[in-house]
């Protein structure tokens, strides 16, 4: 009994241990862009020589960065709710209707997940090109729509899933007509997972990059772009400020979703 | 009259009206562009790689003879092959852990960090890679200061860095997963399996592996397929020279301007993928299959 228990003891700490060790592998890099973006020197030396804030105001102060945070800012706003409406009707058609073709449109709507984020970028920009639309703010938005759009299903189909079929049937004994039905009990049933779906879309729009890439152009070049071109040529310490920034407000918004809805349902 | 009425016009079922603008949407921004991009693959080009009327395979013909573009698709596949195993011997502990722990708070805070770099931009995590293995990067500077090292070592641009910052962008999706599956498993079969005197080790091989077997495929075949297509985290880690069917897609489109090229290996590279997936979900239902016959 006295080796099992010391057997046990160890399976916990070398589980404790190992766990920890990949959360610290999961952070560094993470740290290292925060920590980084405070630098006094023009360097990415650890430890740091000091602390300020002179990359956040090189960042508000270069145009170049100024309109990038307000061009993803913008456009984030500009996607949500589109997004949010197509993701609500798609995630309850899947998880709640009760018609034929129900798994395939499913496979449908999850799809782009599936493809390289380099594939759909190619096929968006090819698309784009004979409507004329490349380098549009149209153009990226639509793209981040079609990046976005299925984890915003998979939210809503978990809230739709859950819903007592019954409710609405009273709703529509009771005389509802089938859109005041679904307006008046499903949508509120869905609120949880149609906020957590509008915060999810936000983190995915501001931190897309692979699609976004291809579809960019020169006035339509949204922070993670711009890190992604910035980074190629010559990696400055405005580049982990403006990082860290974009780092802020995707955990500001995981927080949030996290009060709606929990979070470990999301994938 | 109302149930003549009722009878007559087939009634739309149930979520089918909802389903109409999503379904419009995708078929419209997704179905439509990427047909339009198998297209462009079966065009064949004029010097100027612009597209021309008619129809060939010579896109794939290309692919196929030109050696680096072969070997490329074969670099992403071993790389893949890698990464996958990586996450998942990884995961294990992790997901371990989350489904096990009884203190909500440790749960709560591994889980926050497990999920931190899944919601954080890949550029971000990349650059972030960028600064640790820099020649002043933290890496470096705690190699020296243990003396290990005089001088800095070139850490980027090594395969090595490249292989774990794609681990540190895929880990997380293998953790939900296996994390989605460890947790489906009952206590008592732990119990009984203890009680009738097998050792942890035993426990593990013969019950819990067998049994997160559905979780376990489901989270490599996420991992592998979004490796395969992986082309930012190489770019900016190792650079652009490094042989990965995803970054050659990104510099026959944008630097070389060959689009029917690059469609054509974005097909072979998506063909690759997906018989890969098929393999590691035949792999899986075997597994449990043989496990639930025996």
């Amino acid at each position: 009994m006295a080796k099992s228990h010391i057997d046990a003891a160890v399976a916990r700490w070398s589980n404790r241990i190992a766990v920890l060790v990949v959360c610290g592998f999961l952070l560094l890099p993470l740290f290292a862009v925060v920590i980084s973006s405070f630098n006094s020197a023009n360097n990415f030396r650890f430890p740091p020589e000091g602390f300020s804030f002179r990359w956040y105001e090189e960042a508000f102060a270069g145009t170049a960065w100024a309109e990038s945070l307000q061009f993803s800012a913008l456009l984030a706003l500009m996607v949500v709710p589109f997004v949010v409406v197509l993701g609500t009707l798609g995630g309850y058609a899947v998880a709640a209707g009760d018609f034929r073709g129900r798994g395939l449109l499913s496979s449908l709507f999850l799809a782009p997940m599936a493809v390289p984020g380099v594939m759909l970028g190619l096929a968006l920009l090819y698309q784009l090109q004979t409507w004329g639309l490349v380098g549009s703010t149209t153009g990226i938005w639509l793209a981040h729509l079609v990046v976005s759009f299925p984890f915003c299903v998979r939210v809503v189909a978990v809230s739709a899933a859950s819903i007592d079929p019954q409710l609405v049937r009273a709703a529509r004994s009771l005389g509802a007509s089938e859109l005041r039905a679904f307006l008046t009990v499903t949508v509120p049933l869905l609120r949880p997972g149609i906020i957590a779906g509008a915060f999810l879309t936000t983190v995915v729009s501001l931190g897309e990059v692979a699609t976004s890439v291809f579809v960019s152009g020169s006035n339509t070049v949204t922070v993670p772009v711009r890190i992604y071109s910035a980074a190629q040529v010559q990696i400055e310490p405005t580049i982990a400020a403006v990082s860290t920034l974009l780092l802020v407000a995707s955990v500001l918004a995981i927080a949030l979703i996290d009060r709606f809805f929990n979070v470990s349902r999301l994938l | 009259m109302s149930i003549a009425l009722a009878t007559r016009a087939p009634r739309l079922r149930r979520g089918q009206v909802a389903a109409i603008v999503p379904t419009l949407f995708m078929i419209g921004a997704f179905v439509v562009p990427l047909i339009g991009l198998a297209m462009l693959s079966l065009r064949p080009t004029n010097d100027l790689n612009t597209p021309q009327p008619g129809w060939t395979f010579e896109q794939y013909q290309q692919v196929w003879d030109t050696g680096y573009l072969r070997s490329s698709v074969l670099d992403s596949l071993w790389l893949s092959i890698r990464v996958t195993l990586t996450c998942a011997v990884v995961a294990y502990p992790v997901a371990w852990f989350l489904v096990r722990t009884s203190s909500r708070w440790a749960r709560t805070a591994v889980f926050a960090i497990v999920l931190s770099p899944l919601l954080t931009s890949e550029v971000v995590r990349s650059f972030g890679w960028r600064v640790v293995m820099g020649g002043q990067g933290p890496v470096n500077a705690a190699l020296q200061a243990l003396q290990i090292t005089d001088d800095s070592i070139p850490l980027l641009r090594s395969g090595w860095t490249v292989f774990l910052a794609i681990v540190h962008v895929l880990l997380p999706f293998a953790i939900i997963t296996l994390t989605a599956s460890l947790g489906a498993i009952d206590d008592a079969l732990l119990r009984a399996s203890a009680n009738l005197g097998a050792s942890r080790t035993r426990t593990f091989f013969t019950v819990v592996l067998p049994l997160s077997v559905p979780g376990l495929t489901a989270g490599l075949m996420v991992v592998f397929s979004l490796a395969m297509g992986i082309y930012v985290t190489p770019l900016l880690v190792g650079g652009a020279t490094m042989s990965l069917a995803g970054l050659q897609i990104q510099n026959m489109a944008m630097v070389v301007f060959d689009q029917p090229g690059a469609a054509a290996l974005s097909f072979v590279l998506l063909t690759v993928t997906l018989v890969a997936c098929a393999l590691i979900a035949l792999f899986g239902s075997l597994t449990s299959r043989r496990r639930t016959r025996g």
